[in-house]
């Protein structure tokens, strides 16, 4: 049974926006804190409005931000 | 913790104590008068008042007291933001889902209670012991959705 992931880049494109912090990109989305917080612990996956409002703030297209990966595609890779 | 989840853990705790107040007078007045209309209702009116009273309160308190402690760490003075988003009207969504399957099996098992010849008072106080019930395990999954992850 393949198990699908939600990847995402969010902490490492937070450090390269001149440091940017949760709380930062939480008031430019319009989201709590504790909610990029989930999202970047991979324990929510957004909605495609907040995931293209997120790609928006750092200014990058949806596929730089997050990433769809099955366990047969990692198996695959592994390989 | 963000405020909502504070908010949650106030309204459980809120919730709780009337639970256990709801049961002790309940298993009191059933051991001493037996199932007696006027004390049960009584207790109902109590239970009910206190638990809208008490969530008014423990909200008041709970924005209140999350703005003094914001403001002593952060050293501003406006208030903490209470944004309810996505993640929040989710969890929220799915601590209902949870309460009412608990709620409905309550009145699935008062239902039976009257089958098998049990007065209709007793049906009602079941009814009110899952509502609370009810409440509580709706608390909880958020409270846990909030902490694993939905």
């Amino acid at each position: 049974m393949e198990k699908r992931r939600v990847h995402n880049n969010i902490r490492k494109l937070r450090f390269f926006q001149n440091e940017m912090t949760q709380e930062e990109l939480a008031e430019k989305t319009g989201v709590t804190r504790q909610t990029i917080n989930a999202i970047e612990s991979a324990k929510y996956s957004p909605s495609l409005e907040l995931a293209f409002k997120i790609a928006l703030v750092f200014g990058v297209p949806l596929e730089e931000v997050f990433s769809y990966t099955t366990e047969d595609k990692a198996t695959e890779t592994v390989k | 913790m963000s405020s909502r989840e504070k908010h949650i853990v106030v309204t459980l705790a809120c919730f709780s104590l009337l639970l256990g107040y709801y049961l002790v007078n309940w298993i009191r007045m059933y051991q001493t008068v037996g199932l007696d209309q006027t004390t049960i209702f009584r207790l109902w009116a109590t239970v009910i008042i206190v638990g809208i009273v008490v969530v008014i309160v423990g909200t008041i308190l709970t924005y209140i007291g999350s703005n003094v402690v914001h403001a002593i760490k952060t050293g501003r003075e406006e208030a903490e933001p209470m944004v309810e988003d996505e993640r929040d009207k989710l969890i929220e969504l799915k601590g209902e889902y949870a309460a009412y399957i608990v709620f409905s099996l309550g009145v699935f098992i008062a239902m039976l209670s009257f089958v098998f010849g049990q007065p209709a008072l007793m049906m009602f106080s079941l009814i009110v012991l899952f509502s609370l019930l009810a409440q509580i395990v709706g608390n909880i999954s958020e409270l846990v959705r909030y902490r694993k992850g939905v």
